[in-house]
């Protein structure tokens, strides 16, 4: 988890990984990797989070959501 | 960059543009030379005739002991390591030339004056008529026919005018393929004999367009190139690799002073600024920098870190001029993360935060949660810093 921002992914929403790699590539500040044929968070990047929400629109429905830690609120 | 004008003259020729026939040299062991000769010391610095870098010598052992002594003086905070002999010409006139970016046109500028060895800028509020200035396209360059309009303006026709035009056209094409900030020629000289001979010449190469330049690249990892009093202070090292980080933004173009307020400065030129209200108000800046360009927060965390790594600095100032393309929110993140991973209290380390424009709502939240005042685009940059300077007393 970062200091301002947590970026989560709910993988029982992933039930196909065949497009994991396109999944993770979206984000321009590098927060996912992929780990296991999974895709996962790299932690020390979170902070980078431009709130671009790309990896939102990119990932299947509900599996990332992003935390504003600062404001206790989810986008 | 700046280059020394004997490798400036390199390239010149390399366009076949004439300078005056010489060579660089180190040492006068062994060394022919035919006076009467010019001695220039190769320093990255303008006005070295009025402060003693160049000389004429009018026979060989003199020339030799002025080489020694330029090899041995500091001009201006630079000792050269390389002198250029060149020949003395004979000059029945004298020109200026240059190509520059003209930074509100967004595109290349041509100068022609004809009148050289002078300050432009003092010439054209003197004798405008003899200064002519004229944009032109990157992708269509700066054609002869182009040139010679603009030289002709200044009345000069026939042959010179054709011999002008095709140097001007030509360093218009320098310009250009060295990605250069500034190519001049002044003085371009008329020989009594008919020539046009490039005489001295400056040229500036756009440091993010050096990776295009691997020949430059070298040149400029040459330790040897000149001395200068000055080198890089630790300090000063560190926050350079820090802005290596990454490519994004600009986050380490660093200065150390000895004073006892970090600042974290930048925008548009606002850097300068805000380092010189600090001062006038009478606060003692330990650094001077620059960010801009949207840093990443990464680069930003660990220059807040450097800054606050000197032992005498316990407060930090943050001032931006309004940004559009830096966002205040991860610039924020960087500042807090910064000082939390030194070990302090944000709200006691700020003495202000001043950066209004993009994403302003997003980061005035982030400051809000540690306790950070922000003052917002209704107080000047002038007052931000007087309001630092007050609080770094504490």
């Amino acid at each position: 988890m970062g200091e301002f921002i947590e970026v989560k992914i709910d993988l029982s929403e992933c039930t196909d990984m065949s497009d994991v790699d396109k999944w993770v590539q979206v984000c321009p500040v590098n927060i996912f990797k992929v780990e296991d044929n999974q895709p996962a968070v790299i932690e020390e990047n979170e902070d980078e989070c431009t709130l671009c929400m790309l990896c939102v629109e990119a990932f299947p429905h509900d599996a990332v959501t992003i935390h504003k830690l600062y404001e206790n609120g989810m986008i | 960059m700046r280059l020394l004008e004997c490798e400036s003259k390199e390239i010149l020729s390399k366009y076949q543009i004439a300078t005056p026939s010489g060579r660089a040299v180190s040492f006068i062991n062994n060394l022919d030379i035919k006076p009467p000769v010019m001695l220039k010391a190769q320093i990255p610095i303008g006005g070295r005739g009025k402060s003693g870098g160049i000389f004429e010598a009018s026979t060989s052992d003199g020339a030799k002991a002025k080489i020694e002594q330029l090899l041995a003086t500091w001009v201006r905070g630079y000792k050269a390591t390389k002198i250029l002999v060149e020949e003395k010409l004979d000059i029945d006139q004298e020109f200026f030339m240059a190509i520059t970016d003209d930074t509100v046109a967004k595109s290349p500028l041509a100068i022609f004056s004809s009148e050289g060895g002078v300050d432009i800028e003092a010439l054209a509020e003197r004798q405008p008529q003899k200064v002519r200035k004229e944009l032109f396209s990157m992708r269509s360059k700066l054609p002869q026919y182009r040139a010679r309009e603009i030289i002709s303006e200044t009345g000069i026709s026939g042959r010179l005018l054709l011999g002008l035009g095709n140097i001007l056209s030509r360093l218009a094409d320098v310009f250009l393929d060295y990605d250069a900030t500034l190519a001049e020629i002044n003085p371009l000289a008329l020989t009594r004999d008919g020539r046009l001979i490039a005489l001295d010449c400056h040229m500036e190469i756009d440091d993010d367009a050096l990776f295009r330049h691997k020949e430059l690249i070298e040149l400029a990892k040459e330790g040897n190139r000149f001395e200068s009093e000055r080198s890089l202070t630790e300090f000063e090292r560190k926050a350079a690799e820090i802005d290596q980080i990454d490519h994004r933004g600009v986050a380490g173009r660093v200065i150390e002073f000895d004073g006892n307020l970090g600042l974290i400065i930048g925008g548009g030129g606002a850097s300068l600024t805000a380092f010189d209200a600090v001062q006038s108000h009478g606060g003692k800046p330990a650094n001077y920098c620059e960010i801009g360009g949207n840093p990443s927060v990464l680069k930003v965390k660990e220059l807040t870190r450097l800054i606050l790594s000197k032992p005498n600095v316990q407060k930090i100032a943050v001032i931006m001029n309004v940004v559009s393309n830096t966002r205040v929110d991860l610039v924020a993140r960087g500042i807090v993360k910064g000082i939390l991973e030194a070990g302090k209290d944000p709200a006691k380390t700020v003495a202000a935060f001043r950066i209004p424009g993009a994403w302003e709502e997003e980061g005035f939240k982030i400051l809000s949660k540690y306790g950070v005042q922000y003052l917002d685009r209704t107080v000047s940059i002038d007052d931000t810093a007087r309001i630092a300077v007050d609080n770094s007393g504490d």
